[in-house]
């Protein structure tokens, strides 16, 4: 009788996107715009006018979600980290021995742009009037992104799926909102074996597609452009496994990440095909190509909503959420930092 | 007064209320099923429109609403005359449109002038020197893989760089410059100016050229790298166009952001024929201000271009290729030439 009872009280909510390509295209374009005339000084205002419109069009049962950084303290991000940038492009290549020194700088500062960029984005998150937060702290960092990379590259390499599962669960359960924390259980093991099968779809993928790519130069080898095609047909050969298998891992991880989440009296449960996801991913990248990149919006929010139709939260019971009274503000530079340097956190 | 439906948040639980917003003069009231609450409307922020996304107001002491209809907000917020710009260009497919078309403007001007022209003038204010490191690194690395000790007997090299640094002397304001001999079979006949104002010429270019002249007229084109600072600006337009590209595909995933960075390869294929232009004209000038013929310059390409073709069959095309077309060139050496 209990048991039917919390079985019929369970009730799944479906993120939607409400939004449309076209109308993002156009928020997209026209802040663009902006950004380029002020040498990318309004892109800080334009970075939150989309967000806000991403967020504003993302519901949960019925209510969206809200983005509302301060333009100025991302501003002032990018600012330190363009400068980072440039010190790192201009030094690192008049003084090559100077990268050393750059990579030993990044590696320790890391952890902490991690865990701020996390930060910053969480705090200025909301869903139901309730702020994300996010409370994990730089030493946690170090420990999980320094500390097991360097397993991995002791290992060479066979760690790495215990790296991916064990930061995947720091990101995930050091979430909260308000004051509801999240959970996050991994099974190491699924990850290994993930990883193995896309090793293997790898190597069988990359003989079939190098040995078309060595057929097209050999059909062409009388062509007087050759010496290009030479170079671009296994160029594409293995850019176009790597979208195959990059799109297979982003799905599973995602699925294995988001089924092993939970929160008070919720868990969350993901069903993104690979297959499907691929498709999109070659989409895009043939989009953007041929636009010249003025396709990224409609790639955006194809994505986007895909991947939001895959997620869902299933509530075991209903449970209202508190915020967190404890709320200090944060700088948006570790975010900005991040975002220049590529540290694609994946969530 | 207006009234109008908004779900109402307290900012400290995640319930949602259905409520009715009734603005009044200088007053918000917010009424619903046990909400019944006064805000001054001064205190009142209201977010600035994105497209039809539902529209925030945030209350004092931390609460908000959501509204879904945009217009009526419109009409009753006052907001400020760009925003309401911003909001009207973000809404018609016209005004996208234009925006489309100033953008691809704005790039290309950016691209095309604005990188190459801030790029030269903060080339000429970082001192020579800073590129010293590089260029013994440079030279070191392809002395290891590519080139070996020249085979000209010394009084031949002697004689060359003597004729090198006259000509050099005849252009006023050059940056520190050397000339160097390698020999190389694998690299051929070639010359090319490194960081700091090395010059290395191959046996194989000397032994192509029918005279000093045709030498020189080499000579004289890499100098225009030299002065023109080419390497550093090469740098500084690598990272600025790398900021601009990361800047306009800024939100995509990483495979798709690797697609749509394949135009760096195209610009700096376009960057490196314009220095080549730029250094081709250095040249020309230089060579008539030394009295020797422009038109050796267009005679030593035409060999170079035959040599080349016989090493490699076919090549790149226009769009991919580090330099203009050979016939580009001789063309502008021979109109140099008959002037």
């Amino acid at each position: 009788m209990a048991e039917g009872e919390s079985a019929s009280s369970e009730r799944t909510l479906r993120p939607e996107f409400t939004g449309s390509g076209a109308e993002y295209f156009r928020v997209w374009v026209v802040n663009l715009l902006f950004s380029l005339l002020t040498l990318g000084i309004y892109s800080a205002w334009a970075k939150v006018r989309k967000k806000k419109y991403l967020y504003g069009c993302t519901r949960l049962d019925g209510d969206s979600f809200d983005y509302f950084a301060r333009p100025e303290a991302i501003l002032k991000g990018r600012i330190v980290a363009v400068l980072a940038f440039a010190a790192y492009a201009l030094v690192g290549e008049l003084y090559p021995e100077s990268r050393f020194a750059f990579w030993g700088a990044a590696a320790i500062a890391a952890p902490w742009v991690i865990v701020r960029s996390l930060i910053f984005n969480a705090r200025n998150s909301a869903w139901r009037g309730l702020r994300f937060h996010f409370n994990g702290t730089p030493g946690e960092a170090a420990r999980v992104f320094l500390g097991l990379l360097a397993v991995t590259a002791v290992t060479l390499g066979l760690a790495y799926p215990w790296f991916v599962a064990r930061s995947k669960r720091f990101v995930l359960e050091h979430h909260a909102l308000g004051s509801s924390r999240f959970g996050c259980e991994l099974s190491t093991p699924a990850f290994f074996w993930l990883y193995l099968r896309a090793l293997l779809m790898q190597i069988g993928l990359l003989l079939p597609a190098g040995a078309l790519a060595f057929l097209g130069v050999w059909a062409l080898r009388s062509h007087e452009s050759l010496s290009v095609l030479a170079i671009a047909l296994p160029a594409l050969a293995v850019y176009a496994v790597y979208a195959v298998v990059y799109g297979y891992l982003q799905a599973r991880t995602a699925n294995l990440m988001w089924n092993g989440s939970y929160g008070p009296g919720l868990r969350f449960s993901s069903t993104i095909e690979a297959k499907k996801l691929i498709r999109i991913y070659f989409g895009n990248i043939v989009a953007v190509i041929f636009s010249a990149g003025l396709m990224i919006p409609w790639a955006v929010v194809r994505t986007l909503k895909y991947r939001l139709s895959c997620l869902a939260v299933v509530l075991e019971q209903e449970v209202v959420h508190e915020a967190d009274p404890g709320f200090a503000r944060v700088g948006a530079t570790g975010q900005e930092l991040g975002d220049f340097f590529n540290l694609d956190l994946g969530l | 007064m207006s009234i109008l439906r908004a779900r109402y948040f307290d900012g400290q639980r995640s319930i949602g209320h259905d409520v009715s917003v009734i603005l009044g003069s200088g007053a918000l009231k917010l009424v619903g099923r046990d909400i019944d609450l006064h805000f001054d409307s001064r205190q009142v922020r209201v977010a600035p429109r994105v497209a039809d996304a539902p529209r925030w107001i945030y209350l004092p002491g931390g609460g908000a609403c959501a509204l879904e209809d945009n217009d009526v907000v419109d009409a009753l917020a006052r907001e400020g005359r760009f925003a309401r710009f911003l909001h009207r260009l973000e809404s018609r497919p016209a005004y996208a449109a234009l925006a489309l078309a100033l953008v691809v403007a704005a790039l290309w001007v950016l691209i095309d002038r604005g990188v190459p022209a801030a790029a030269e003038q903060v080339a000429l204010r970082i001192p020579p020197a800073t590129e010293s490191v590089l260029g013994r690194e440079t030279l070191a690395a392809l002395d290891r893989y590519w080139m070996k000790p020249s085979t000209l007997p010394a009084m031949r090299r002697a004689a060359l760089s003597a004729r090198f640094h006259l000509m050099a002397e005849a252009a006023r304001d050059l940056p520190p410059h050397r000339l160097v001999f390698r020999s190389s079979p694998r690299i051929g006949p070639n010359a090319f100016a490194l960081p700091a104002g090395t010059i290395v010429i191959t046996d194989q270019l000397v032994a192509l050229a029918h005279s000093d002249s045709e030498v020189l007229a080499v000579l004289a084109h890499e100098l225009g790298h030299v002065a023109h600072r080419h390497v550093m600006r090469r740098l500084l337009q690598g990272s600025a166009t790398a900021l601009i590209i990361a800047g306009v595909t800024g939100d995509i995933t990483s495979t798709t952001s690797l697609a749509a960075s394949a135009p760096v390869l195209l610009l700096q294929a376009k960057y490196s024929r314009d220095y080549e232009r730029e250094a081709d004209r250095y040249g020309i000038a230089l060579l008539r201000k030394a009295h020797i013929p422009p038109r050796s310059f267009a005679l030593i390409l035409e060999r170079l271009q035959a040599a080349a073709t016989a090493r490699h069959r076919g090549g790149v095309p226009g769009f991919l290729a580090s330099h203009p077309s050979t016939e580009e060139r001789e063309a502008l050496a021979r109109e140099a030439a008959t002037h």
